[in-house]
């Protein structure tokens, strides 16, 4: 069996806005929620500039009873699933949807600000006690459980991790689970808050890190910028939503999986390529259907070359004519959230035919020949979209959607 | 003691570096030479780096135009000026205070 598969929810929240449709205007204009890091000043910080979720009080979202469960990273969870549910306007409480619906979260660091703050206790003041909730704060799969309790789901739901590419392979998960008939709608998507001492240490001693702002693809690109949040998506059976009188956001197409097993670092364009391959291949998409492609784009000096050869590779000669950009420009890169962040860009663009630029462009480099969309966002009607993500390690995921027909 | 840091010394511990942490023989290592002709791979170069600040307890600059840490030559001279830079501007005493907490 399988059916067709809709997006009928979508909820966000990043630097660059709190909900999806804020994310998107910021996207749409351009405008960088890249800033200085704050909240580590005395720390002699080599890392100069992130995206952060400033001001985010998580008292407003949670009861104290709540949020005591609750790393920042499943807060980001749950307030994007809710905005997602909400647009849906599924209730899980009819019929046998809660048996009938699936839940799979992403998250490449999982509960960093617990695990950071039992650090600090136990070798910073030599505290041996550690929260007794630090373990199911802390869990790679804390954000799935979160969002499954607080919708009630009770189909399969687990989390999956994949470094940045972890969002994407969630979202593959959840649409193979809707198509072939496990479950008729799924929660799915990205989460990340990862701005803590311990990981910007540890990115910092990468040396992969810009400290001016994140510039994908130009000449003057010096790194990429961290960033933290998340995105959640609502699939569902087409059948289902339709019977229902839901909103069509857009049609979730297809999925394309691959790994390059070789460096754990350097990606590889054969297995991004491959990976585009699949996932036009899965959507049953030519290449000149394309009208526009989310790059994963972090603007390191490997990635954005890389990428761009895997795009020549995978649609020839029209690579020369599709529009990509990275919108890590303006959210950062969120790692386990990224293609969870920019599946708001793909909806968008879908939607209202206006293709997000890739901001802080100065001047085109030589290894990167695409059209990247520089600055200023483009109106063109866009009728299908791939969305890259592909993760140190080597492991890559890319998704397709369609408008719906 | 920075007293040890003599510019012979300073080569020959970046020398040892490289070849411990490329896993290459030392005799190898020259000052001609770049990571590349030596086929360092960059992860085990961030290492090199990461060892030698931890060495000399200095700190080398990320992608500054104006050091040329791709070639042996390079980053000895850049371990020799930074080291410089830090005997003319000691740090104050009473420096060993560790950094405060994050505020968030």
């Amino acid at each position: 069996m399988n059916r067709r598969v809709v997006i009928t929810g979508v909820g966000a929240i990043c630097a660059l806005g709190r909900d999806a449709r804020a994310i998107w205007a910021g996207m749409r204009e351009g405008r960088s929620a890249i800033a200085p890091l704050a909240g580590f000043e005395n720390q002699d910080m080599r890392v100069k500039v992130a995206a952060q979720v400033r001001d985010f009080d998580p008292a407003q979202h949670f009861d104290s009873k709540k949020l005591i469960l609750l790393d920042r990273v499943s807060q980001f969870a749950l307030v994007a699933s809710r905005e997602a549910v909400a647009q849906s306007g599924l209730d899980f409480n009819r019929g046998d949807l809660r048996q009938r619906s699936a839940c799979v979260v992403g998250t490449g660091t999982g509960g960093e600000e617990t695990n950071d703050e039992g650090s600090r206790r136990l070798y910073g003041e030599h505290n041996p006690r550690l929260h007794p909730l630090s373990i199911v704060r802390r869990m790679m799969s804390a954000p799935a459980s979160q969002v499954s309790i607080e919708f009630g789901i009770t189909g399969p739901s687990f989390a999956v991790s994949s470094a940045c590419a972890s969002a994407n392979h969630a979202f593959a998960q959840a649409f193979a689970m809707v198509r072939s008939g496990v479950a008729d709608v799924a929660l799915a998507g990205g989460t990340e808050a990862c701005l803590t001492l311990g990981v910007l240490r540890a990115w910092e001693a990468m040396r992969v890190l810009a400290d001016d702002t994140c510039r994908p693809f130009c000449k003057q690109r010096r790194g990429l910028v961290l960033g933290e949040g998340a995105g959640m998506i609502v699939l569902e059976d087409f059948d289902h939503a339709r019977a229902r009188g839901a909103e069509v956001l857009a049609e979730f197409a297809g999925a394309g999986m691959s790994a390059d097993a070789g460096d754990i670092v350097m990606p590889s364009d054969v297995g991004a390529a491959r990976a585009m391959t699949a996932a036009l291949r899965d959507a049953q998409l030519a290449p000149e259907d394309i009208g526009y492609i989310n790059a994963h784009g972090t603007a390191t000096p490997a990635n954005d070359p890389t990428e761009t050869r895997a795009i020549h590779a995978a649609l020839g000669e029209y690579a020369k004519k599709v529009a990509v950009s990275s919108t890590k420009s303006v959210h950062g890169h969120a790692l386990g959230a990224a293609g969870a962040l920019e599946i708001v860009a793909t909806i968008g663009a879908l939607r209202e035919g206006v293709i997000p630029p890739t901001a802080n462009f100065i001047d085109p480099d030589t290894e990167c020949d695409l059209d990247y969309v520089p600055n200023v966002a483009r109106e063109a009607p866009v009728g299908a979209v791939l969305s890259n993500a592909f993760a140190f390690g080597g492991l890559n995921a890319v998704i397709a959607l369609k408008r719906p027909s | 003691m920075s007293d040890d840091f003599t510019p012979d010394n300073v080569r020959k511990t970046v020398f040892s570096i490289i070849a411990k942490e490329a896993g290459i023989d030392e005799s190898k290592v020259t000052l001609d030479s770049t990571l590349k002709d030596l086929e360092i791979p960059s992860l085990d170069a961030i290492q090199i780096i990461f060892e030698i600040e931890d060495h000399f307890k200095i700190q080398m600059p990320d992608r500054d135009p104006n050091f040329d840490t791709e070639s042996v030559k390079g980053l000895v001279d850049t371990v020799e000026k930074l080291l410089a830079d830090k005997a003319a501007n000691p740090p104050a005493s009473g420096s060993s205070t560790p950094p405060a907490p994050p505020a968030a």
